[in-house]
């Protein structure tokens, strides 16, 4: 009896022990290591400043002087500055009439920049990559963009491709999602992410104001960026994904249709962006912050919350003053995607952030515009580029999308970082002494109500 | 007795207390490691494919009458594609969408997300009819592949505003893939519910035509307004160890294969504009040897996980012919049927389903289920592998442990395959897009159907 008491206890200690190796084991292969990044300068060529803008407003002959009007307004408030890039098909004359092969050219030369670069920065080989996403949200070719990298690079034959579209601004949170996952039962791989929007074929030449807004704020960029789950690697890592967290609003009519690619009156095509956008994106920021709050704020913070929420209803409207989190005491760096000044200001003020907090957002708006889904990686390269990262700082990604989704990210330092990247030439310039549109004086007559 | 018997081994054995307790142990480590070790099981609990109404049909006739009242194409393209047509492997009832009936025809955004909702939403609402347990708020993941149309919100959001799924399901929406996505699209499934356990996926298949007829005059590009049509898919699927019962087939094998780095296999299928502007999907002269050739390395690698040790040993032996003794002698394929029963070979085309049944030495009962849905539905993409296993279920074909290859290709150039093995015999009348037709089939498919 006693030699089977022990034999048990025995086997019991050594099946815990091992189950705990083995559940420590998995979660060493689990974690996602960002090794490296490279966003998409154009060539100096394809600027686009505002008087240019007004040159392409005065082309389109369906719009009046309203229209003009409106147009110039969106531009010279927008927060976007003078050194943004445009498509060729814009400097051609030929932004209403662009052909498919002008489309596939503006994406072969985002990624053969942003691929070569990253790969060349970080050593690894075409055919070391074991995955590669894709996402661009409107435009989908068929062979598909990761099939067209996957020629022009030369990448391996066992390579697992996906290529996303139709998954809006925070498509890149995406698709590090799907690699995240991927990573869960695959060991020891590497993934290659590409993102960036499309802005050739998707041009509205209509009169329809709700969808001229993204002729004015969209502009050419890109990014690549390379994940691995290989602990040999982790010393080259930049970054080391903490959490990430989903959120879909689609079930809500209202948020679902806020932001719709369809055909005016007259036939052309152009992405509709509705009233209810900034509603639609704080329901999603808060329900996002809902789920991520508990996993990133210490617990101090967490009771503080609790305990000033209680005491706010033990006294009743009397209480005054609001009750929010402090996203501060659990996160270093915010990096929210360059949407427009209005969704940068949104978010400052729910998260009660200072300027400083908010530069990198709307330096990347002022220096690149409205980059869609690689915004958020233009962000992120100024932090670097300032060298504000430091080993251990936690740093908050959040992107809002078509759809209506709403995706965030924790990422944590694993290096003091400081390369410049994308702002080399740029980053003493920033940020500037004032944001103001320099055409103000020709153009600031537009905001007078008189006119 | 038997406690005596156990002492007098234990005392041939002359072993320590210490040494038997390792011996245990060691069993048991090795237990809980394999146990925790295992990849989770993929199920497919259902699936269901979208049933055109008879009001979508395009006869022969049809099709031809409208091609030479439209001034897009010329007499040269109008007999190019009656050609086509004739030697096609369609049928009188395939679909194609409402604006395509028009004459001529009047695609727009709204009309294309309009065929979307209705093939789409078909085909779901069918599957949740057939799986009463599980209903649209336990879908955990959604993934869509449409290759031609992907417009934003993206074909995923608008089946989660559709049927309310929750705000934390993980959508993911595939596009420009080709014919082979939906074997993509199950890869990402089994991929996501490794990740996380009892977990229910749902994955739709569709190609949209609507947005998609070539107005133009290439020759290489009139061919997928003859041959693509109307079809979608629903599958749902479980990692629930539980669903083993409920389940109608398990995942056993998975294999991609892209051949994307050779530029002749990258371009053989390949959307661009003609000399007039009008963007449509050319077909090179090369894609059957294309596929041939992808077919070889995909099954390279899946033949070692599902041929019998006999076949591979008689593989090896005649590659050491081949390569030491005798170059000139005839490589041996191996013997597919006996790994297993049935085969869903994508309905590309006539062209694609004789050159796998000639391939891998298949019988003409082997390639039914594939050309007959040719015949009845036509290609409808992705979705054709789903059409083809539900017409071998339809014919009462299909029994417990019975192993199913479904093998896909598409633009990249891709060849896909996944190998499911069928947990329970399927009783038939089965409920689905074959439930009126099947007693008709299968028919006889002329070499050639002359049109006038």
């Amino acid at each position: 009896m006693e030699f089977l008491l022990i034999l048990s206890i025995t086997l019991l200690t050594y099946s815990v022990i091992i189950f705990i190796i083995n559940k420590l084991n998995k979660m060493r292969h689990q974690n996602c290591y960002l090794l490296d990044y490279a966003c998409f300068k154009p060539s100096d060529e394809f600027k686009l400043p505002t008087n240019i803008c007004g040159e392409v407003i005065h082309r389109n002959r369906l719009l009046g002087f309203d229209e003009y009007k409106f147009l110039l307004k969106i531009i010279v408030n927008s927060g976007i500055g003078e050194e943004t890039y445009g498509p060729r098909s814009i400097f051609r004359g030929e932004e209403a009439t662009s052909t498919f092969d002008d489309a596939l050219l503006e994406m072969d030369e985002c990624f053969e920049h942003t691929i070569s670069d990253v790969l060349s920065n970080s050593g690894v080989k075409p055919t070391d990559i074991d995955i590669l996403v894709v996402n661009v949200s409107m435009f989908a070719p068929e062979p598909s963009l990761a099939s067209r990298i996957v020629n022009k690079f030369k990448m391996r034959e066992d390579i697992k491709i996906y290529n996303l579209s139709g998954m809006g601004c925070s498509a890149s949170l995406i698709s590090i999602d799907l690699i995240r996952r991927t990573f869960m039962s695959q060991f020891n791989k590497l993934a290659l992410i590409f993102t960036s929007e499309s802005i050739t074929p998707n041009w509205y030449s209509g009169n329809n104001r709700s969808m001229m807004l993204a002729n004015c704020l969209f502009r050419c960029g890109g990014c690549a960026m390379l994940l691995t789950n290989d602990p040999k690697r982790k010393n080259q890592a930049k970054l080391k994904l903490k959490h990430l967290i989903r959120t879909d609003l689609g079930a809500n009519d209202e948020a679902f249709n806020c932001a719709y690619e369809t055909e005016d009156e007259l036939g052309h095509t152009g992405m509709c962006l509705s009233k209810d956008l900034p509603k639609a994106a704080a329901l999603a920021f808060v329900q996002n912050l809902k789920t991520l709050a508990p996993k990133v704020l210490p617990v101090t913070e967490l009771v503080r919350f609790v305990m000033a929420g209680l005491y706010r209803r033990s006294k009743g409207s009397r209480g005054g003053g609001s009750n929010s989190v402090n996203f501060k005491a659990g996160i270093d760096h915010f990096v929210i995607h360059s949407g427009g000044a209005a969704v940068i200001d949104g978010v400052g003020k729910s998260l009660r952030l200072s300027e400083w907090d908010l530069e990198p957002a709307r330096m990347t708006l002022h220096r690149f515009g409205n980059t869609s889904a690689s915004s958020i990686w233009y962000a992120l390269g100024y932090m670097e580029a300032k060298k504000r990262l430091k080993k251990g700082q936690r740093v908050f990604m959040i992107g809002f999308g078509a759809g209506f989704l709403g995706n965030s990210c924790v990422w944590i330092v694993n290096r003091d970082l400081k390369d410049e990247g994308v702002w080399k030439e740029c980053i003493d310039q920033y940020p500037p002494k004032t944001l103001e549109n320099p055409f103000m004086k020709m153009y600031g007559w537009i905001n007078d109500q008189d006119i | 007795m038997f406690s005596s018997k156990l002492q007098s081994i234990h005392n041939s054995f002359q072993l320590s207390q210490l040494q038997i307790f390792f011996i245990l142990l060691i069993i048991i480590l090795a237990g809980i490691i394999y146990f925790m070790c295992r990849p989770r099981p993929v199920y497919l609990l259902d699936y269901a494919c979208f049933k055109p109404p008879a009001t979508l049909r395009v006869t022969f006739s049809t099709f031809m009458e409208h091609a030479s009242q439209v001034d897009f194409f010329d007499e040269k393209s109008v007999k190019f594609m009656m050609r086509i047509l004739e030697r096609s492997g369609l049928g009188e009832e395939t679909c194609v969408p409402p604006p395509n009936h028009c004459i001529p025809p009047n695609p727009n955004m709204e009309s294309s997300r309009s065929e979307a909702r209705t093939v789409i939403f078909s085909a779901i609402d069918e599957l949740f009819s057939k799986s009463s347990s599980i209903q649209p708020k336990h879908i955990d993941i959604l993934i869509v592949n449409c290759s031609l149309f992907s417009p934003t919100p993206s074909l995923s959001a608008m089946i989660v505003n559709k049927y309310n799924l929750r705000s934390n399901v993980r959508t993911f929406n595939l596009s420009g893939m080709g014919c082979s996505a939906g074997v993509i699209s199950i890869d990402l499934a089994r991929e996501l519910l490794q990740a996380h356990s009892n977990s229910i996926a749902l994955v739709i298949s569709t190609e949209i035509i609507t947005p998609n007829y070539y107005a133009g005059t290439e020759r290489a590009m009139l061919l997928p307004n003859c041959l693509f049509r109307v079809g979608a898919a629903a599958v749902l699927l479980s990692n629930h160890r539980r669903d083993s019962s409920l389940a109608k087939y398990r995942l056993m094998h998975l294999v991609r294969t892209n051949k994307g780095t050779d530029d002749k296999a990258y371009r053989c299928v390949y959307e661009e504009e003609d000399s007039k502007g009008n963007v449509g999907i050319a077909l090179s002269k090369d894609l059957m040897a294309i596929a041939g050739a992808t077919l070889k390395s995909n099954i390279t690698t899946i033949g070692p996980l599902v041929l019998p040790a006999s076949e591979q040993l008689l593989f090896l032996l005649a590659l050491a012919r081949r390569k030491l003794i005798n170059p000139k002698s005839k490589p041996y394929i191996p013997d597919f049927k006996q790994a297993f029963e049935h085969f869903c070979i994508h309905a590309g085309g006539r062209a694609v389903i004789d050159e796998l049944e000639k391939k891998l030495q298949l019988s003409s009962g082997h390639v039914e289920a594939s050309r007959m849905t040719l015949h009845r539905f036509g290609n409808t993409s992705s979705s054709s592998l789903w059409y083809e296993l539900s017409y071998i279920e339809a014919k009462g074909r299909m029994k417990r442990g019975d192993r199913v290859w479904m093998i896909g290709f598409g633009s990249g150039f891709k060849c896909n395959s996944m190998v499911w093995k069928s947990m329970r015999t399927v009783k038939t009348p089965v409920s689905g897009p074959w439930s009126d037709c099947i007693h008709r089939y299968p028919v006889h498919i002329p070499e050639v159907v002359k049109l006038y």
